[in-house]
């Protein structure tokens, strides 16, 4: 007996050994920082150089329209991008799983392509393809649209369409996952108890299938609520959403205090959205 | 954010009373400057760098660093300084020479400062070193689709080329902050009141103008051909040409902005001989000259002779130099966090 303990207490051990480089790189990597912005945002350095604890960068916030609107549009723009990504991804994702083996396997490889590409470079696709005399402009020309119309750069409908491509894979890739754990016999049993086709989609598979579209939306929300090269290239700099603005507080105005205030916001604001919508799908299942 | 520099001050200093002896033994036989890096770089080798050691025989060490870094470094090093000679664009060298990491001049010391206009070397006798080059903010045209040519900072807002004009942001860009002062000053308004300038911008937002943050899409607005006007520095109007874009630059009537690019003499350090020859040769007419042909930054010694294309495309000439407007940068950094705050909501959707 004591050999067996003496074992088990070595293995436990052993893997708390394991843990110690993804403790150490949370620590250093996520941690530490994220408390330096914690502490960078409710301090403030008095002339002497004592600092002092200080809610005004918050307040700078919450009394200003212009950053309310800011957060407004980043939430806005957030919600509109994960409902897009989920409308197109889900049922890509079904068609997939239902798919020949080497048309999956086709399809599969375009939607992670893009992910091997940097953000960047496809984004700068998507300025040649919404900008001006970009494709979509050249094609629209014939049904009367010219000038800003045709135009979609430096609109919140071109973030929206970018957005939505640079994140598919994140919705497609969860919902495949969950989607190829579902028996086709359900479907196939439903089929012969006399449901059509919508009906099987509709009361069997979507319903086995929300723990795959909340996580994927749930990743593609926090994504884009933090993005900040898509918006910044195609929407502008009259189109500011959170990640932009800390940007510029940091580099334009060196308010770096300010900058921290804003991410604490953004940070908490995600974890606002995500904890209960995590729990709700946690009793549900 | 004084305690943060002593901070950073004293680190350094630490490290470098480690580093002395290496210091010590290298002084007498190198000169350590700054310079840009890149093309830039290349230039200012051919330009001053090379002649310098011909002349001297002494080996000139380059640390590529841009301004704001350079700063940096003269403050952390400030008891004891590793640079001889500092290169500095965009209005750091004021500051600089506030704090007094930069040495006075006497116009005596410089051979050529006679040469030189008054705007250049204005500041020498408080540590702001002569200005050798500068970049010249004024408006960018499209020669196929502006007729007649602008005169003015008005004629951004000339009728039928609203949607085609290109604004630069303010906030998060220098030339761009110095178009905005432009507009401005030829409005009337002053550096304690901004109104004028912001109004005219709101006029030209309203007409439908685009606002870019980043060089690169002011290129690739003109290319598109969607962009007819802009106010913008002069030489990045030759890389346009450059680029096979039919662009060209104007100065207005009003005048336009100048952005000095400076050589500074870095206080405390024992080269102060060689250093002083360094920064008389930078200020020559053959170098303000090479700078003008191979970059258009436009010169500030008065007798370089300049013809053809390139006198046309920078500004030269005693009338053209009496024409450029300088803003203070002290008053620029003490203000510009406000600025940007109100920039923002004009520009803000």
């Amino acid at each position: 007996m004591a050999a067996i303990d003496s074992v088990r207490a070595q293995t436990r051990q052993e893997s708390l050994f394991l843990l110690v480089p993804g403790v150490l790189v949370l620590l250093i990597a996520f941690l530490f920082p994220v408390g330096t912005i914690l502490i960078t945002s409710v301090v403030d350095w008095t002339e002497d150089g004592v600092f002092v604890l200080t809610t005004s960068h918050f307040e700078k916030f919450f009394v200003d329209d212009y950053y309310l609107k800011v957060a407004w549009r980043t939430l806005r723009l957030a919600l509109v991008i994960t409902l897009a990504t989920a409308i197109f991804g889900v049922p890509l994702a079904y068609i997939m799983q239902r798919a020949h083996p080497t048309l999956r396997f086709i399809i599969l490889l375009m939607v992670i392509l893009p992910l091997m590409t940097s953000v960047v470079i496809r984004t700068f696709g998507w300025l040649v393809v919404l900008g001006n005399g970009g494709l979509l402009a050249t094609l629209v020309a014939p049904l009367g649209f010219t000038g800003r119309s045709a135009v979609l750069m430096h609109t919140e409908a071109g973030i929206v369409i970018a957005m939505v491509q640079v994140l598919l894979p994140f919705m497609v890739l969860t919902v495949l996952g969950v989607l190829q754990g579902i028996g086709r016999e359900l479907e196939e049993a439903g089929r012969t108890m006399g449901a059509g086709f919508w009906q099987v989609l509709r009361v069997i598979v979507l319903p086995l299938a929300v723990p795959g579209i909340v996580s994927g939306s749930l990743i593609v929300f926090a994504l884009s609520l933090s993005s900040f090269i898509t918006p910044s290239l195609v929407g502008g700099v009259r189109l500011p959403v959170m990640a932009g603005s800390i940007y510029q507080s940091i580099g334009g105005s060196f308010d770096w205090p300010f900058a921290a205030a804003q991410s604490v916001l953004l940070l908490a604001a995600t974890l606002l959205l995500i904890i209960p919508y995590a729990r709700l799908v946690r009793t549900s299942q | 954010m004084l305690n943060r520099r002593h901070f950073l001050r004293n680190t350094t200093l630490a490290v470098s009373a480690l580093a002395a002896p290496s210091i010590l033994r290298a002084q007498n036989n190198k000169l350590v400057i700054n310079s840009f890096g890149g093309a830039y770089e290349e230039i200012h080798r051919r330009l001053v760098i090379t002649p310098f050691e011909e002349m001297t025989g002494i080996k000139v060490e380059v640390v590529t660093a841009y301004s704001a870094d350079t700063l940096s470094q003269l403050r952390a090093q400030q008891e004891a300084p590793q640079f001889d000679v500092a290169h500095f664009s965009g209005g750091l060298e004021t500051t600089a020479a506030l704090e007094g990491l930069l040495s006075p001049i006497e116009p005596s010391e410089l051979r050529n400062h006679d040469q030189m206009y008054e705007f250049a070397v204005s500041g020498i006798s408080k540590g702001v070193g002569p200005t050798y080059s500068t970049a010249v903010i004024g408006l960018l045209y499209e020669t196929n689709q502006i007729n007649p040519i602008p005169t003015s900072w008005n004629d951004l807002l000339r009728e039928g080329i609203g949607e085609h004009v290109l604004v630069t942001d303010a906030a998060s860009n220098t030339y761009g902050l110095l178009s905005l002062l432009m507009m401005n000053h030829s409005l009337g308004g002053t550096m304690d009141d901004l109104t004028p300038g912001f109004e005219f911008v709101s006029k030209l937002l309203e007409n439908g103008a685009v606002v870019v943050s980043k060089s690169p899409e002011i290129q690739q607005n003109f290319a598109q051909g969607s962009s007819w006007m802009a106010a913008y520095a002069q030489d990045y109007a030759y890389t346009l040409t450059k680029a096979g874009l039919p662009v060209r630059f104007v100065q207005p009537q009003e005048g336009a902005a100048f952005a000095p690019i400076t050589v500074n003499l870095v206080a405390n350090r024992p080269n102060r001989e060689m250093a002083l020859k360094f920064i008389d040769l930078s200020i020559r007419a053959e170098a303000s000259e090479g700078w003008a042909e191979a970059l258009r930054y436009s010169p500030t010694n008065r007798t370089v002779t300049l013809s053809g294309e390139v006198a046309e495309q920078v500004v030269y000439g005693e009338e053209a130099a009496r024409n450029l407007v300088g803003f203070d940068p002290v008053v620029i950094s003490d203000k510009r966090a406000d600025w940007n705050e109100e920039w923002k909501r004009l520009l803000v959707r």
